[in-house]
């Protein structure tokens, strides 16, 4: 039987929702999909409820009606400055009595890593696991190995309590379940960096509209995320007030004619800001828009590069690094980013298979949301079914909020 | 007390200066005050003085102001302060009686300071509280300094919010903005001179509204209605046109002035002041027309002060001023303030009496302010319902203004635009 499963992004420009149909031999279908512009946010975090309310509900009823089936549960995308990464490690001796390593081994492990209590006022939002250690070596697959002593690591992200309960009673509001919370970084790097890129080292930097989510992968796994509280509307807010417009005029001029670059070319042109020469329009050069943007985006990969320090490894980044999200679009970002972190940067391309009109930048982090809930990201060993698949099964649950809700 | 408390009492009595009206004192304090009131040209308003103070007192000596005052020579052997605001503070409240005694009589207060600095920063708030308590009017020009000055720019905010909540209207003056004025290749000194011609151009243009009569006249008691117990976000810019054109140059150039597009302008004011100066042939219709397109663009609330001046000296040229304020959220004024703004509307004995009406309006605008944070918006929201409510929206998207807390990484508060902190010019 095939199994119906949404995610739901509450983005600072967009709520997205997408819907997704999960076959039997575990291919994912994308059935609905919708948008809608979401005024009540700002930056990643939610300002005004019931705005960002009814753009989901929307957003959710739209991808429900063009689906014709309706969802459950949806795995929801977190982001916002207040979120805050920190590595728990835990160790766990070998039980057995002959040193082979068994599942429960790696349970204890992974119980004392995460038995660290967030600070007061703070939830944990997600739990990234990093590579098992078996007396010291890097291994897939520990169970049934022989070695005395297993650690294991996790980036455990954890965020702000209203701002995270506000998020959840949006979609509760709608009467849904969140399945699970999955941070966008996480989200959109398990989209656009397949397996083999994230074993090679990559850094993958999501551009949205209130913020950059950036997520740097080791040899397959995660070792830092973060939020940089800078987007696309500082770009259009900048460009309002460098170039004395209105913001919708800013950010018609950001879409049209925006550039991170400058560009010789440029020199000595002009745009119009209406372009129909009404009251009111005027010509501004080129290079002011430029600059204005440059400025910024400059900024932001000094900000990534700082945040990063110490951790871009040219050994160990072998994949490069990747832009997405709504803002990767501005031409020119892939060179800055490039040059400011020192490794080749690229715009991320969707793997094949995914239908033109939803490959797009910003939707990387909703489609993420359904392929990282495909994904398995537990423990490995063997799966049991019954009480266990709620914690280890394909689609278990994050220890988290997300089932304690 | 010491000597030096009785030093300014004789000098200061000059009864030519007893015109009976309106009086207006421009008051500088600290270096970057002094400067600035040096570099005023005010000598055809005849009933403005200019008082200068100083911790410092061989600065003081050479400026050029009518009225000094020295203060904090306990402290500081009449050198500076070093930048220690509380060190200014302390020797300020120590002087008390003698400002206040320098600022009887006085309706309108011109304070110019600059707050990064020690004395500027300490002494300004406490000024302007002494101000308005004598019932005064409190316009303040603060220049701040650039925000990568880390430490002396958040002890500037600090300073900022302080005296905003004592002054009737605070218009910052950032550094960081003077990058963007004048020409492409213009001259730190030009600069610098830009900064102080719009101080000059501000002070002057309230000083026309109550000192000259003009064809579309308003008196004092317009503007303190206006502007009465109002602090918080300011608005304020000029526009000059020349030529056959001029007047719609000048909104042109208005719109497009560096000091209305920094972070901490306010988009919106519920008191506006205009002032539209030119020459005999400014037209009336073009008047009426332009005075409606800049209220649309400040979504000026109901306290408008709009006044007209033909000036022979300006040929062609067309000038246009702008101050407006906003209801602040957080800035509301201190209850020991408060009371005595109220009396000073019921005091005054001009020839426009406060009749009642203005009264309940007036008292009708203290309830608002009342009602804590949420105010401002909700106040806009009444009055935007049916006319600009799309426009607002519009508006607010992306300027992170009327966001609470600061988006702040590293001492910088990244929500400033970047070519404003980098000091990159735009040439527009």
């Amino acid at each position: 039987m095939s199994k119906i499963i949404g995610a739901v992004e509450i983005g600072t420009s967009k709520a997205k929702a997408l819907i997704g149909e999960v076959a039997e031999n575990g291919s994912l279908n994308v059935v609905g999909m919708a948008s809608r512009p979401n005024e009540g946010m700002r930056k990643g975090e939610i300002v005004d409820f019931r705005k960002a309310a009814v753009a989901v509900h929307s957003a959710l009823e739209d991808a429900e009606k063009m689906s014709g089936t309706t969802v459950d549960e949806v795995y929801l995308a977190q982001t916002g400055s207040h979120l805050k990464g920190h590595m728990l490690r835990g160790t766990a001796s070998v039980a057995s009595s002959d040193s082979r390593v068994d599942v429960t081994d790696l349970q204890r492990a992974a119980q004392e890593a995460k038995r660290k209590q967030p600070d007061q006022g703070r939830t944990y939002v997600h739990h990234v696991r990093t590579p098992i250690l078996l007396d010291g070596r890097i291994v897939q697959d520990p169970v049934g190995m022989i070695g005395a002593k297993v650690d294991l690591g996790y980036w455990s992200i954890d965020g702000d309590d209203q701002a995270i309960k506000q998020a959840l009673h949006v979609i509760s509001n709608y009467s849904l379940d969140v399945k699970d919370l999955i941070l966008s970084s996480i989200a959109s790097s398990t989209m656009m960096a397949g397996p083999d890129l994230r074993r090679a080292g990559t850094l993958v930097i999501d551009m949205g509209a209130g913020v950059t989510d950036y997520a740097l992968y080791r040899q397959g796994f995660v070792v830092s995320t973060g939020v940089v509280p800078v987007g696309g509307d500082h770009v259009t807010g900048d460009l309002s007030m460098g170039l004395r417009i209105l913001e919708p005029y800013a950010e018609k001029l950001k879409l049209e004619h925006g550039k991170a670059l400058p560009d010789p070319m440029d020199e000595g042109e002009d745009v119009w800001i209406i372009g129909n020469k009404t009251i009111g329009d005027r010509a501004i050069p080129r290079k002011a828009i430029t600059d204005v943007i440059h400025v910024r985006v400059v900024e932001l990969f000094e900000i990534i590069s700082k945040e990063l320090d110490g951790l871009l490894d040219p050994n160990e980044l072998k994949g490069g690094i990747l832009l997405t999200g709504g803002a990767s679009l501005l031409p020119g970002v892939e060179q800055i980013a490039g040059k400011i972190l020192g490794f080749s940067a690229r715009r991320a391309n969707f793997p094949s298979g995914i239908a033109s009109e939803l490959a797009q930048p910003e939707n990387a982090t909703v489609l993420g949301l359904l392929h990282y809930g495909l994904e398995d990201n537990g423990l490995p060993g063997p799966k049991k079914e019954g009480a266990e698949t709620g914690f280890m099964g394909k689609f278990r649950k994050m220890v988290g909020l997300g089932t304690q809700e | 007390m010491s000597q030096e408390n009785l030093f300014p009492k004789e000098t200061n009595f000059s009864p030519e200066n007893e015109i009976p009206g309106i009086r207006a004192k421009i008051i500088g304090i600290g270096g970057t005050g002094l400067s600035l009131v040096d570099g005023l040209r005010f000598d055809n308003f005849q009933s403005v003085e200019h008082l200068v103070m100083d911790v410092d007192t061989r600065a003081l000596s050479e400026s050029i102001a009518g009225e000094k005052l020295s203060f904090g020579r306990r402290h500081t052997r009449g050198m500076g302060t070093g930048g220690e605001h509380t060190l200014a503070r302390k020797a300020i409240e120590e002087e008390k009686d003698v400002i206040r005694k320098k600022l009887e009589g006085i309706d309108l207060v011109f304070l110019l300071a600059g707050l990064g600095g020690g004395t500027g920063g300490g002494a300004a708030p406490v000024v302007a509280r002494l101000a308005r308590e004598a019932g005064a009017l409190v316009f303040a020009f603060a220049p701040l300094p650039f925000s990568w000055e880390k430490s002396r720019h958040s002890m500037a905010e600090e300073c900022l919010a302080d005296l905003r909540k004592f002054a009737n209207a605070v218009v910052p003056l950032p550094n960081d903005s003077l990058l963007q004025m004048g020409g492409a290749d213009a001259t730190a000194l030009e600069c610098f001179a830009e900064a102080g011609r719009n101080v000059s151009q501000g002070i002057s243009a309230i000083c026309s509204l109550v000192f000259r009569r003009g064809m579309i006249d308003v008196d004092f008691v317009h503007l303190r209605k206006a502007f009465n117990r109002r602090s918080g976000r300011t608005l304020f810019g000029y526009g000059e046109g020349e030529g056959e054109d001029a007047i719609r140059q000048a909104v042109r150039e208005l719109l497009l002035c560096p000091m209305l597009h920094l972070p901490d302008v306010s988009r919106a004011a519920d008191a506006l002041l205009i002032l539209i100066t030119g020459g005999t042939g400014m037209g009336m219709a073009e008047l009426q027309q332009v005075s409606t397109e800049i209220r649309e663009e400040f979504k000026a609330g109901e306290h408008i002060v709009f006044g007209a001046h033909v000036d022979e000296n300006m040929g062609d040229r067309v000038q246009i001023t702008v101050l407006g304020a906003t209801d602040l959220e957080a800035g509301l004024p201190t209850a020991d303030v408060a009371p005595q703004a109220r009396e000073v509307i019921a005091a005054v004995p001009k020839s426009k009496v406060a009749h009642p009406s203005k009264l309940t309006k007036q008292k009708k605008n203290i309830s608002v302010q009342k009602v804590p944070s949420s105010a401002r918006n909700r106040k806009k929201e009444d009055l935007d319902q049916n006319t600009f409510d799309f426009m607002e929206e519009e508006n607010q998207r992306g300027i992170f203004g009327d966001l609470p807390s600061r988006n702040l990484y590293a001492g910088e508060d990244l929500d400033v635009p970047a070519y404003l902190r980098r000091g990159v010019k735009i040439a527009i």
